[in-house]
């Protein structure tokens, strides 16, 4: 149980910032958001995602065009913001103290 | 964004004859979807398990939007790549793995919550059992209040409402009481409100059970569940639409009769008063005002029938209106169009304007105020004794005397004014009695008024008549001061001034002592306090403290004034005051009621004298 609150909290730490990343390629529809995030295993579902996104667009970090689709109704695009920018180069640099955080931990463990 | 998000079921169910199941149209944000009958329920099922799941949050109805988006295009992609007409039960399985059931839903956020990105949604938990006050918007009659607190206590809303009913019958404290709870206890909007307000647990077992009771007591509300995923829009109901709200339904309920009852009432009420407004003016308009208590002084105003239009329709008017809104209501009628009703507000707003004007043009003519004095000397008489007396009599102008007939149909009698007049008419004359530096009395007479400047006022003043006559030791005095001409009444007042020597005694009685400013008590000065009435008089005499109460044998002995006996009083009559004669009138009845009852004097019709 302990474990399984570790992993989960760990994976969550660093799922917004993944999804910011993900949509910082370009402008990209939900579905390939979670095509990118399944390929990186870190979410399975679908439903998991819409919250999220909601959230992060409420927070003024992404902002989303509609698209006319061929195949059923209009689709959100989702683009990062000039803050969602910023924070995602705070995430950045974050991410790097964390990373040597981790490796310097680590080594020499073995 | 698109504009439906529910799941819209259509009438028309059609029959696929290949496996022979029954299928459904759907409509999914504007994509319209054939879809199984078995598909459906489980799409339905899911998509219930989501909004509720959802519903808590404030970005509900936009991430359901999405989902639902998510799946319509889910749905076209696997109809387009298998080449098929309907979705089957697979498909929505499909969709419902791709997308997520609400349990991974439910581990994510716990997920969220521990990395502390905790969703508004489970803050409650603690106070998950307790009971919350919370109007009921389910189980109401009028504002929901009587069921809240029948939640609260978990006891039925009927003993409730039984208890605010009973307290109504107090003076409407429970009225009072239920209004106030009902503007401060705050409406159950969400599910997790209704929940606490029956004490039902916070969690997500809970929400199933009290999801579930709901859908098995009001079978396929998802409206209700639209309704449920927009708490914003609900939060913005205030206490007045939500008043307004149960006001109406009253009105088309239980209440309608009472309602009606109370209109008609208010109606017939306006009509009255209209009638009454102008019965009133019609009268007043026609008789002048004298024959309805009403001092005529205030009707001889130049453009008092204008005033009177002005006065009628500033009354009738909102009156009028009154009936019509009410009939209308009442009777479902058109009410008042527009034009009609502005066309009556003008007339009201010009009314008041008129009534303004004249209103303030009348109070001009009373900004100054003049006067002047006139003093006479009267006839001493041997023993110093003077009978004060009133004089009543009413006077007419030569019109009114013939055209009323006086001299054959009142032959014998004597016309006096009725007490009942004195209240409305302005009090014009006042006695104020002093001691006479001289050995024979002295009657000074001031006369004021106002106006809209001092030639004005002083003209006002001499304008007027006051009728004083001496017959030996009786001084008799008007009882008012009379106009000469027919104008407005400005305030004009006589005060009377009696200066009689050192030791002379007055004798004073309760009609004309009503008029005097010196205060003398009457009744201890009564010379016979068992059988005194009205008339009898009271003997006071002047001493150099002034006015003094003097019962002795040698006043009470001269009970009666002596003109009772003289029984002539043509002879003796003194006028003065005749200022201004010009309109003077010309005939006098004077009052004899001293004399016993049976026997009447004749009228003393006598020419009025020109200095």
């Amino acid at each position: 149980m302990l474990v399984e609150n570790t992993q989960t909290q760990m994976r969550k730490g660093i799922l917004e910032y993944c999804i910011l990343c993900v949509i910082a390629k370009g402008e990209i529809y939900a579905s390939d958001i979670i095509a990118e995030l399944k390929k990186a295993q870190l979410l399975v579902v679908e439903g998991t995602l819409y919250p999220l996104l909601t959230r992060l667009k409420n927070n003024g970090l992404l902002s989303y065009n509609w698209v006319e689709s061929t195949s059923g109704p209009p689709r959100k695009y989702y683009v990062l913001s000039p803050e969602g920018r910023q924070v995602l180069e705070q995430l950045d640099k974050t991410w790097q103290e964390l990373y040597f955080a981790v490796q310097t931990s680590i080594e020499g463990r073995k | 964004m698109p504009c439906k998000h529910q799941l819209k079921e259509e009438n028309n169910n059609r029959i696929n004859f290949n496996i022979m199941n029954k299928t459904i149209i759907i409509n999914i944000n504007g994509t319209v979807f054939h879809i199984e009958e078995q598909a459906y329920e489980l799409l339905k099922e899911y998509m219930t398990d989501v909004k509720r799941h959802f519903f808590n949050s404030a970005d509900s109805l936009e991430i359901t939007t999405d989902i639902e988006n998510r799946i319509a295009e889910m749905f076209t992609e696997i109809l387009a790549r298998e080449a098929r007409q309907a979705i089957i039960d697979q498909d929505v399985t499909a969709v419902i793995e791709q997308m997520g059931s609400v349990k991974d839903f439910e581990n994510a956020e716990e997920e969220g919550s521990a990395a502390g990105f905790a969703e508004p949604n489970f803050t409650m938990g603690a106070g998950a059992t307790t009971r919350r006050l919370f109007r009921d918007p389910e189980d109401h009659l009028i504002g929901g209040v009587c069921a809240g607190i029948a939640n609260y206590f978990d006891i039925k809303a009927v003993w409730v409402r039984l208890f605010f009913a009973v307290c109504f019958l107090f003076a409407g404290t429970g009225a009072m009481v239920y209004i106030i709870l009902w503007i401060i206890v705050p409406k159950a909007l969400t599910r997790a409100d209704k929940m606490a307000m029956k004490g039902e647990p916070l969690d997500l077992q809970g929400f199933k059970r009290n999801f579930e009771a709901e859908m098995s007591t009001v079978g396929g509300r998802l409206n209700e569940l639209r309704q449920d995923a927009r708490p914003l829009a609900f939060q913005t109901r205030d206490f007045i639409s939500d008043f307004f709200h149960h006001l109406t339904t009253f009105f088309g309920g239980a209440g309608k009769i009472l309602i009606k009852v109370l209109g008609i009432a208010i109606i017939l009420a306006c009509i009255g008063g209209s009638i009454a407004i102008v019965v009133l003016l019609c009268a007043t308009w026609f008789f002048g005002g004298d024959n309805f208590s009403v001092p005529d002084t205030f009707f001889n105003y130049a453009y008092i029938n204008q005033v009177r239009v002005a006065f009628a329709l500033l009354a009738i008017i909102p009156l009028t209106t009154l009936v019509i809104l009410i009939s209308s209501a009442v009777f479902n009628t058109t009410g008042l169009n527009r034009s009609a009703g502005y066309t009556l507000l003008i007339i009201w707003i010009s009314s008041l304007g008129i009534l303004l004007y004249h209103g303030s043009r009348v109070a001009s003519e009373f900004r100054d105020s003049a006067g002047f004095t006139q003093t006479m000397n009267l006839k001493p008489t041997p023993n110093q004794v003077y009978y004060l007396e009133l004089n009543e009599t009413r006077f007419l102008t030569h019109e009114d005397s013939t055209r009323l007939n006086i001299k054959t149909r009142f032959n014998n009698m004597v016309l006096t004014d009725d007490d009942d007049n004195d209240d409305l008419e302005p009090n014009s004359m006042r006695i104020e009695i002093e001691r006479s530096d001289v050995p024979y009395p002295v009657l000074v007479e001031e006369f004021t008024s106002r106006g809209s400047n001092y030639e004005e006022a002083l003209s006002n003043a001499r304008n007027t008549r006051y009728v004083f006559a001496q017959q030996d030791s009786v001084l008799k005095f008007d009882y008012k001061l009379r106009r000469l001409d027919n104008k407005m009444w400005h305030g004009e007042e006589v005060k009377l001034t009696l200066r009689i020597p050192l030791n002379a005694t007055v004798m004073v009685n309760d009609k004309i002592n009503r008029y005097i400013n010196n205060s003398m008590n009457l009744w201890d000065c009564s010379p016979n306090p068992e059988n005194r009435n009205n008339r009898t008089f009271s003997p006071f005499v002047m001493t150099t403290e002034g006015l003094q109460c003097k019962l002795d044998s040698a006043v009470t002995a001269v009970q009666e004034p002596p003109v009772q006996s003289s029984n002539t009083p043509d002879t003796v009559i003194v006028v003065q005051g005749k200022r201004n004669t010009k309109l003077t009138p010309d005939t006098i009845y004077l009052d004899s009621t001293e004399a016993p009852a049976p026997v009447r004097k004749p009228v003393v019709i006598r020419k009025y004298r020109k200095k």
